[in-house]
């Protein structure tokens, strides 16, 4: 039994080390910038659904406004190469960061409002929260620009390259978030999140502080956020308050981790290696048709409705049964996993 | 694949060079060509994404009809933005890197011309648009933009100045109200003529910004007719610009003038809505079904007899879009090739003919000299050009005759 | 000041029309505890259904109401048994994702059969109005009001003076017993969605008569609804008609007085405020609430 364990662990293992060792690889095996580019958003999603699950997974607190967020560290970032006059280069790169940082102080007093609600009432309150942040970005014209939008420098790295950067940039914030995701399952403070999914109040009871816990998870989960969209502005090299707070960036990220598996950690990354290309395929290929939209949504309702609880919770409860039915134990590990 | 575009472009050299000049014969058709473009079909601006492609297609008839674009008979490729700016830089790559059209025109909006214009400047590409007229579009240190309109966004209200400063002193607006949506379209201009009337010593009445996603604009509407200010001067899009007429009426206010910056141009989008009361509407205009520029008359009975409806309902987003397939035509036959280095060299130099007039372009794209834009005014139904006087096929109605 | 009266009044016409949009949507809420994000395009397919009739049959804006009511209510009642029924787990959130994409599937099919073009619904009677002191208002904004008023009312009605209108009640109250004490709540709740779909077809004709709309504008429909039944509390009737109203008028008055650029934060802010003082809304019910 217990060889069979650590078979699957190495195998596991084995099978993580593969995965990125591809990640890692995909500019050298496949150059062309239309992959590259491809792949530069599949991994922002990556990213954020996993950075949203943080909260919304493991805390069972789903936020529909983390594309405020997502556009807060955008502008940050922003901001700070128009003020400070740094040219386009690989230092942007470096104040990433900072952009963190910024958008980690405004979540802080952002969930200490928001998290006051709960269920329903907080999802809508996130919303409000996001379109404040929209309309600020939007009417705050002097320091934002406003409407007119906001230019970042642009790199003069030539076509073929130029997705490059931008790719490793995402890769790394995207493996942080996994990173942060993974620790924060095996700890004490996961534990605590997890109880306050099952019942916040019997949590309360067994002494988890729930308050600090939430507003912990929320705001780790804002910072990643906010530094994936500082990138992002980069790349795309000009925001604007609708297109960047975008209600549709929001929940994508939800979409992708349900369709992955909510409060796991390979869900959010499988929900957005499927669904982020096929979303782009999908509009590019068929948009003219403009039955895109009709098409995007029926695979959205398939999904939700055949899979409800995501990608590896169903996969786990089938492999659980399998070996249910070869041994009677063994059924634990994979119950817990699936959570 | 740059080098195979290139090769493809010194062979359309070579087919071209023994007949030189615009309306060539060549004498063994060049192998043909797609022409890719990213259109909102969805989205925000998926309006304006259906009136661009009419006019691509009418021009890409046009082209193929005379013998092709140097040759090459034209394919166009459509895919949508879904007006995202996501989209909208995946999908310049994709058609440049994967589909390897040989040309790139504009998608709609500065909004999405903008991230859209590194991309496609990255590849070495031109980049003829026909919306993307924001000053943000030419601060960029990009070479490769060229904005197919016949004045910078910024200078579309100054033909309505000028005008309004012309009047007789007696007869002269002396107080104005403004209101614009903080758009990097409609805000520049509607800001410079403020700063025109007032150095002019036009009084202004009211002055607002309101943002982009207002829903509801009666409140701003009701500001503006308390103000009873003489003449009006808008920096709207279509849904502003009929909700702001309709308060009016409702409102029993009726001021001299009415200028709004899009809303009016869209035809019977416009109409439509308003009935007999698009009456005296002012909108700046540098095209119209009526005008005689290079190619118009055809333009505009082809537009009918492809698409039905009558010339008022052509919106000026499809004449446009038609007029840059005009300048890249002129453009290619004057370099004698469709490369996009060559396409860019050429394009900085000369004047090209398009259905919306006369236009060149600075280092930036941004169009110059020219005539600038026009004023187009609704009279008995139907939008037509008033000022100034060269092309002019009515004379100003002033003050507005009182609402319906 | 007198700008600022008629603001008021232009705030309690319009906050008319969004108090019957955000009661069905507090409705949906009450009895099946969904968020139903796609209730925006669900209003701007009311308006293009009434704008089809109106065209094809000729008929005042109003009157198509007699036809686009009953359709969107049967529309109802099947989206909500073949989308919503089948959601067992984690209603609230996969909810959420399931309306938004009917909501999608709404915009596409709109667009197909509509073009994206702007388009409103016309009425001879359109761009009249009456003087009332200094300022005039408008006949399609009263009419709408009325129309609006005498929705809510009969909503009203049903819910309070009827049998089934009770199972509903009860069913907002507590499913669980209510499904004890006998009640058919799937049945319920395919009717609630029915009312709730056809309420949004009278607040689309009014929506419709007094904006220009198109395909895309559930977007910025929605956001508002929402804000406006969480300050009254989610799934409280009578606070969805008064957060609609002190939604609507604050936000004109702030648009005069202070400027159209922060008119839309203040719907933002007002909800904040609110919830800082009472996290449940207006009206809600502090209930133990779980996802």
């Amino acid at each position: 039994m217990s060889a069979l364990l650590r078979q699957a662990r190495v195998l596991k293992l084995g099978g993580i080390i593969a995965v990125f060792a591809v990640a890692l690889a995909l500019p050298a095996i496949s150059p062309d910038p239309a992959t590259t580019n491809i792949a530069v958003f599949t991994m922002m999603y990556v990213g954020l659904a996993t950075a949203w699950n943080i909260m919304g997974g493991y805390t069972g607190y789903i936020s529909l406004g983390h594309a405020g967020f997502f556009g807060f560290g955008s502008y940050t970032l922003g901001l700070l190469l128009a003020h400070l006059g740094i040219a386009a280069g690989y230092t942007p790169f470096l104040l990433v960061p900072i952009a963190g940082l910024g958008t980690a102080v405004l979540a802080v007093a952002i969930g200490w409002f928001a998290l006051r609600t709960r269920a329903a009432t907080f999802v809508i309150v996130t919303i409000a929260f996001m379109f404040m942040l929209q309309l600020l970005a939007e009417n705050l014209v002097g320091l934002t620009g406003g409407g007119g939008g906001l230019s970042f420098p642009v790199p003069p790295w030539g076509g073929d390259y130029f997705n490059t950067p931008y790719y490793y940039a995402m890769l790394a914030l995207a493996t942080l978030a996994l990173a942060v995701s993974w620790r924060i399952r095996r700890s004490k403070f996961g534990l605590g999140l997890l109880a306050i999914r099952d019942d916040e109040d019997k949590a309360l009871a067994v002494g988890v502080p729930t308050r600090a816990f939430k507003l912990t998870a929320f705001v780790v989960s804002a910072a990643l956020v906010g530094m994936i969209g500082a990138v992002y502005g980069y790349y795309v090299t000009y925001i604007y308050p609708q297109f960047v707070v975008d209600p549709l960036i929001g929940i994508s990220m939800v979409l992708m981790v349900f369709l992955g598996g909510l409060g796991t950690l390979s869900g959010p990354v499988l929900g957005a290696l499927i669904l982020e290309p096929t979303q782009l395929w999908l509009a590019y290929n068929f948009g003219a048709t403009r039955l895109y939209l009709v098409l995007y949504a029926a695979v959205f309702l398939g999904v939700i409705l055949l899979l409800p609880r995501g990608i590896v919770p169903s996969v786990m409860e089938l492999i659980e049964r399998r070996r249910a039915r070869a041994g009677p134990s063994g059924s634990t590990p994979a119950k817990v996993a699936a959570r | 694949m740059r080098r195979r575009l290139i090769s493809a472009g010194v062979a359309a050299l070579g087919l071209t060079l023994a007949a030189c000049g615009g309306s060539t014969t060549p004498t063994a058709p060049a192998a043909p060509i797609t022409i890719g473009v990213s259109i909102s079909q969805s989205g925000d601006f998926s309006g304006d994404g259906a009136a661009l492609k009419q006019g691509y297609d009418l021009w890409a008839d046009d082209i193929n009809a005379k013998g092709g674009l140097q040759g090459h008979k034209v394919t166009m490729k459509y895919v949508d933005d879904a007006s995202s700016t996501q989209q909208v830089v995946t999908n310049y790559q994709n058609l440049i890197t994967v589909d390897k059209v040989a040309l790139v025109f504009g998608p709609f909006s500065s909004l999405l011309t903008i991230p859209a214009s590194t991309v496609v400047d990255r590849y070495g590409y031109a980049f003829p648009e026909p919306a993307g007229g924001g000053p943000q579009v030419f601060t960029r240190g990009l070479k490769s933009v060229f904005f197919v309109q016949p004045a910078a966004v910024e200078d579309n209200l100054v033909s309505y100045t000028k005008w309004l400063l012309s009047l007789p002193s007696g007869q002269r607006p002396a107080s104005v109200a403004y209101a614009t949506q903080d758009d990097p379209f409609t805000q520049p201009q509607v800001d410079k003529a403020k700063s025109l009337l007032e150095a002019a010593g036009v009084t202004t009445a009211y002055y607002h910004v309101y943002p982009a996603e207002t829903t509801d604009f009666t409140p701003i509407a009701l500001q503006v007719a308390n103000s009873k200010a003489d003449a009006v001067i808008l920096g709207t899009q279509l849904p502003d610009a009929v909700a702001f007429a309709k308060t009016f009426i409702q409102q029993h206010y009726n001021p001299k003038t009415i200028i709004e910056t899009t809303g009016p141009d869209q035809g019977s989008q416009f109409s439509d809505k308003l009935g007999a009361n698009t009456e005296g509407i002012m909108v700046p205009a540098g095209w119209t079904p009526a005008a005689t520029a290079y190619g118009n008359d055809k333009f505009v009975s082809e537009f009918i007899a492809k698409y039905g409806g009558k010339a008022a309902d052509i919106s000026a987003d499809s004449a446009e879009a038609y007029s840059v397939g005009q300048v890249v035509d002129q453009a290619a036959a004057k370099a004698g090739s469709i490369d996009n280095t060559k396409l860019i060299a050429t394009l900085h130099t000369g004047t090209y003919n398009t259905v919306q007039g006369p236009m060149s372009f600075d280092a930036t794209g941004k169009p110059q000299g020219g005539v600038g834009v026009y004023i187009e005014q609704w009279q008995g139904g139907n939008a037509i050009f008033v000022y100034p006087s060269s092309v002019a096929s009515a004379q100003p109605e002033y003050p507005k005759k009182n609402w319906q | 000041m007198t700008l600022v009266l008629e603001a008021a009044v232009l705030g309690v016409l319009t906050g008319g029309v969004y108090a019957l949009m955000a009661s069905g949507l507090t409705l949906i809420f009450g009895v099946m505890r969904i968020i139903n994000v796609g209730h925006g395009a669900l209003v701007v397919l009311g308006a293009y259904l009434s704008f089809a009739a109106s065209r094809s049959l000729g008929l005042d804006p109003f009157a198509t109401l007699v036809i686009t009511m009953p359709v969107m209510f049967m529309l109802g009642v099947l989206l909500q048994t073949v989308f919503i029924r089948p959601l067992k787990t984690d209603r609230e959130a996969l909810s959420v994702l399931v309306t938004y994409a009917i909501a999608l599937g709404i915009e596409g099919l709109l667009g197909y059969f509509f073009t994206a073009n702007y388009v409103q619904l016309h009425a001879w009677y359109d761009t009249a109005s009456f003087p009332v002191g200094d300022f005039r208002v408008t006949y399609v904004y009263l009419f709408g009001f009325v129309l609006c008023l005498a929705i809510l009312g009969a909503m009203f009605l049903f819910l309070y003076r009827t049998t089934f209108g009770a199972s509903i009640r009860a069913t907002m109250l507590n499913r669980t017993a209510a499904q004890l004490i006998g009640i058919d709540v799937d049945r319920v709740a395919a009717v609630a969605f029915g009312i709730g779909m056809a309420t949004a077809a009278a607040g689309g004709v009014v929506f419709g008569i007094t904006n220009a709309f198109n395909p895309g504008s559930h977007y910025d429909l929605i956001s508002r609804l929402l804000t406006i039944i969480v300050l009254g509390g989610l799934g409280s009737l009578r606070g969805a008609v008064i957060a609609a109203l002190i939604m609507l008028v604050s936000e004109d008055i702030t648009s005069v007085v202070i400027s159209p650029v922060w008119a839309s934060f203040t719907f933002f802010v007002i909800l904040v405020a609110v919830l800082i003082v009472r996290p449940q809304g207006l009206y809600g019910v502090r209930v133990r609430e779980r996802l």
